[in-house]
């Protein structure tokens, strides 16, 4: 049959050609915008340093009024320092006197400056009061000189230096937010590359394949569905038409064969007998007429057409998370009692903890009204969530509007959920939600990046609106969806767990070795690190929200790549557990590197760690439910186990947040990531320890 | 042209736009913000002499409200550069002590200032008035309190107008850019898509002469081969049966 990966290397080899395309547009875009700025900020960094020189001037002449001789000037090294504090542009600055003779000068001289300082049409230049000031580029610096004239009389000239350079720094950050584009742009050419073609490919290939299949196992019988009038559609058609025509072709010789045994006379019948064999023979071996109806069309059970809204869905909220806790900190109150540190994380705390608390209930919610009104209904919900954030007055009605977006979030995320185990059995649902997780990461890997670039240039409430435009887009993806809902005629309602169970649950040992030493640390290290810390953090040292979306994008990509891999391994080896101490070990030990230094690149480090640690062992931990705790299974059921087992989970990334905020009053940021990382790391090592007797290794299930 | 090809294509050109479009957006943004920044740090220059006359005054004992030389040297420091408008200093209440524009004195200004000044981390602070941007300094006296604050309205239009042509030549450059893509990327996407196609179009070919009684066409090694191969001896099985039921009925007549 078809090779498996076939539409997926079509697709990197389209991604690649269109990757090259980007790469090219984007560095003639790039190159023409550095040519921009040179051509218009030179002139204009001129004219500053001109300014500043001005000043600078004015303070020299003062001096000399004084009767201060004009070589023997004090603090004018000091001078210069200062200004170089508040313009980082300037590489260079100093005084001569009308002979070129430098008598002051700070930062770094650039190659020729002496020859141009002695040039006698500078030097002539600058003995007029009417020339205000001259520019020329000498090495690497554009030199602005400017005439010192006391009452009519020349002292000498001023020089300030701009470094030739300075333009390509203003460029770097820019640079960095291209970078960020391309990857983006890879990410986005896939998921659109899925949605626009390969979703309908990859279906018609696949009923394609399902339909020679059918045939091959002599099932003849026509099916009465409407195909796309592509080249897949056609295929179909065609195929349809050749399988019609051996079903007018049966039924004829059948009803032939029929009629002539109904006139024959005993002979007749007789000699009929060979063809009435050949017949039962040929109903034996084939199936012909028409195909039973399902229920469902191949259309309705295609899981790919959930990714698409998912994921518009899921970057409208992603968009937010390198700008968050900064946008709250803006719209901050004084909040009697409460420490400024802990109500900027309130937001991100009660959306967690609205999404924890309400995901249980939802799911019932969901199959009851139906998957596609429920993810209508919760994507309208954030919208307006999001359009009322952009808007937000103070950080009372920002809560409010939050909750909104969380209450919309956790309808979406739970009935796309339900959508794929709806379409889903036994055989294919962990590619179910291979899909339904592809769609959340790419989301996690293009949200905060750009996120941060749009907060950093159009502001934080024009970013929520970009949220929100993203949040309406998902709607008219969900609008797509199949009205009519599938479900498993075997499955059974969706519950809660009940408290009997929370309770049961939350006591027991091994249950909540997992739960307790792995999942919910792991959540609380994530949300509090990465979604309270890290924003915060990089502005507080000076640096954008785009930095943080760039550092957040760190964690998904490392995400995006090691997970596939680590649960692959960890499959393998069936030594899950062991994933799951390395993960929380090296997640442990992320915040520690800021003890060395504070520096962005320690940051770097430590979002890089935490991610490469929570890769491996976010597969294996919930896997590892169904293979230590057989028992509760038994008694409590999957649906209960799993339940609470999520609940406390996704408490873990409410406390993230609450726990960072705490901890960032008392000990200042750096503390808070490594008391944070410290956390995870003892339950880490607690965990390695309560997982290596045998009582542990007593039944492992295996898949 | 196919279906699909105009699909992987419209994806090259809704991603090409996308990237050139933020890159657009970026550079734009960047020298906006640039511009921005040093045409205020060129105004705040200005600013930061007049904050040390005043300073110097009230290190004197002056009364914030009795320094008589200020109005004049405003005067000269908003004459030493065109791009500035007007220069106002006033005090907590957002009321206008001193201005090169005598009308405004008295008045107050925007609450957006006081609210800007308050809130800022440092000394400095920005601000907007409807055809002017403000560039502001605190006050400080000698206990390092606040005693007013001072505003220096300057040109938005010096300022947006810069903005404009860059935009424009920038906007210029991703069009450039854009339409370069939109030539390019079709072209080498035929060439990427073309077995791709050439799969498609054995496998539809084979489809077309699924029921030929005759030779079907040759299998040409594509990734359908074995599928298609599948699918002919289904068909044929199936022909087969029934070829032989006809002849069996035929055989009685």
């Amino acid at each position: 049959m078809l090779e498996k990966n076939y539409l997926w290397r079509i697709y990197w080899q389209l991604a690649g050609v269109i990757m090259v395309c980007v790469v090219i547009a984007l560095a003639v875009v790039s190159y023409f915008s550095h040519r921009v700025f040179d051509q218009e900020l030179v002139p204009e960094t001129e004219a500053k340093a001109a300014t500043e020189g001005s000043s600078l001037r004015a303070l020299v002449l003062k001096a000399t009024s004084y009767g201060i001789p004009f070589a023997n000037l004090y603090g004018v090294d000091k001078t210069f320092e200062e200004m170089f504090g508040e313009n980082p542009e300037f590489s260079y600055a100093g005084i001569t006197n009308t002979e070129g003779t430098l008598l002051y000068q700070y930062g770094r001289e650039p190659q020729g400056a002496l020859v141009h300082f002695h040039s006698p049409a500078l030097l002539a230049a600058m003995r007029d009061s009417t020339v205000p000031w001259q520019v020329a580029l000498v090495g690497t610096q554009y030199i602005v000189s400017m005439p010192i004239i006391s009452k009519g009389t020349p002292l000498g000239v001023l020089h300030i230096g701009i470094d030739s350079v300075f333009v390509d720094r203003v460029l770097l950050e820019v640079m960095l937010d291209v970078l960020v584009v391309l990857v983006v742009s890879l990410f986005f050419t896939l998921e659109l590359l899925n949605f626009m073609a390969g979703a309908r490919l990859a279906s018609g290939l696949g009923e394609f394949g399902q339909q020679v299949e059918r045939m091959r196992n002599g099932d003849f019988t026509a099916t009465a569905r409407m195909r796309a009038n592509d080249e897949i559609g056609r295929l179909l058609r065609r195929i349809d038409a050749a399988v019609d025509h051996l079903n007018v072709r049966y039924e004829f010789l059948a009803g032939e064969v029929q009629d002539k045994m109904r006139a024959a006379n005993a002979a007749g019948r007789e000699a009929l007998r060979p063809a009435a064999a050949a017949l039962e023979g040929i109903g034996k071996r084939f199936k012909f007429g028409s195909a039973q109806h399902s229920g469902a069309t191949s259309d309705e059970m295609n899981l790919n057409r959930i990714r698409a809204p998912l994921f518009a869905f899921i970057i409208a909220e992603e968009l937010t998370r390198s700008y968050l806790p900064t946008y709250v900190n803006q719209l901050l109150v004084n909040v009697p009692g409460v420490s400024p540190q802990v109500v900027i994380g309130l937001p991100i705390m009660l959306f967690m903890l609205i999404v924890a608390l309400g995901q249980p209930y939802l799911g019932a919610w969901s199959e009851r009204v139906g998957r596609r009104k429920a993810m209508l209904i919760g994507a309208a919900i954030a919208t307006v969530g999001f359009l009322a954030t952009a808007l937000a007055y103070n950080l009372y009605d920002l809560l409010v509007w939050r909750s909104l977006c969380a209450l919309g979030y956790a309808m979406v995320f739970v009935a796309a959920q339900g959508y794929v185990l709806d379409r889903t059995g036994q055989t294919n649902r962990a590619q179910g939600f291979a899909l339904f997780i592809g769609a959340i990461m790419v989301a996690t890997v293009c949200g905060p990046s750009i996120g941060g670039i749009l907060a950093d240039n159009l502001g934080f409430r024009m970013a929520f609106g970009v949220s929100a435009v993203m949040s309406f887009l998902s709607i008219l993806a969900i609008l797509r969806l199949p009205v009519n809902d599938v479900r498993p005629p075997q499955a059974r309602p969706a519950r809660p767990p009940r408290l009997r169970e929370v309770m049961a649950l939350i006591v027991n040992r091994r249950f909540m070795t997992l739960t307790g030493l792995a999942a919910m640390p792991a959540k609380i290290i994530l949300t509090g690190v990465c979604f309270y810390l890290v924003p915060l953090y990089i502005v507080s040292l000076g640096n954008t929200s785009a930095m943080a979306g760039r550092m957040l994008m760190v964690y998904a990509v490392m995400m995006v790549m090691i997970v596939p891999l680590s649960a692959r391994l960890s499959d393998a080896s069936l030594r899950r557990d062991r994933y799951v101490s390395v993960g929380l070990i090296i997640s442990g030990l992320s915040g520690l590197l800021l003890l060395l230094s504070d520096s962005i690149l320690v940051l770097f480090g430590v979002v890089f760690l935490l991610g490469l640690g929570q890769a491996l062992s976010i597969a294996a931990q919930s896997a590892l439910v169904a293979e230590h705790c057989q028992e509760e299974i038994r008694v409590y059921g999957n649906d209960a186990v799993y339940g609470v087992y999520r609940l406390l989970e996704r408490l873990g990334n409410a406390l993230g947040p609450l726990m960072a905020s705490l901890l960032v009053v008392f000990w200042g940021y750096q503390g808070a990531f490594v008391a944070l990382s410290a956390l995870v790391l003892f339950c880490g090592i607690a965990f390695t320890i309560a997982t290596r007797g045998e009582q542990w290794q007593g039944e492992p299930v295996h898949p | 042209m196919g279906t699909i090809r105009v699909r992987f294509i419209t994806v090259a050109l809704v991603v090409s736009f996308f990237a050139v479009g933020m890159a657009a957006f970026l550079n734009y943004f960047k020298y906006k913000s640039t511009i921005g920044g040093i045409v205020k740090s060129r105004v705040l220059v200005v600013g930061r002499s007049i904050e040390n006359s005043i300073q110097a005054s009230l290190a004197l004992g002056l009364q914030f409200t009795e320094l008589a030389t200020l109005p004049s040297q405003m005067e000269r420091e908003k004459a030493s550069d065109k791009l500035i408008q007007g220069i106002d200093v006033f005090d907590d209440t957002g009321q206008i002590i001193y201005s090169t524009d005598p009308a405004r004195v008295g008045q107050r200004v925007q609450r957006s200032w006081t609210e800007a000044a308050a809130r800022s981390k440092t000394t400095e602070w920005t601000g907007e008035g409807v055809e002017d941007y403000v560039a502001g300094i605190s006050l400080k006296n000698n206990f390092d309190l606040t005693v007013g604050y001072l505003a220096l309205r300057y040109s938005r239009d010096y300022v947006d107008r810069a903005a404009s042509a860059a935009a424009r030549q920038i906007m210029l450059a991703a069009l450039g850019a854009f339409a370069g893509i939109a030539l390019i990327a079709p072209l080498a996407l035929i060439v990427v898509i073309r077995r791709f196609e050439r799969d498609l179009q054995t496998l539809e070919t084979a489809a077309v002469h699924l029921e030929d009684k005759g030779e079907q066409p040759a299998l040409t090694g594509s990734a359908f081969d074995s599928i298609i191969d599948h699918l002919r001896a289904s068909l044929r099985d199936a022909n087969a049966a029934l070829d032989d039921l006809r002849a069996k009925l035929d055989s009685t007549a």
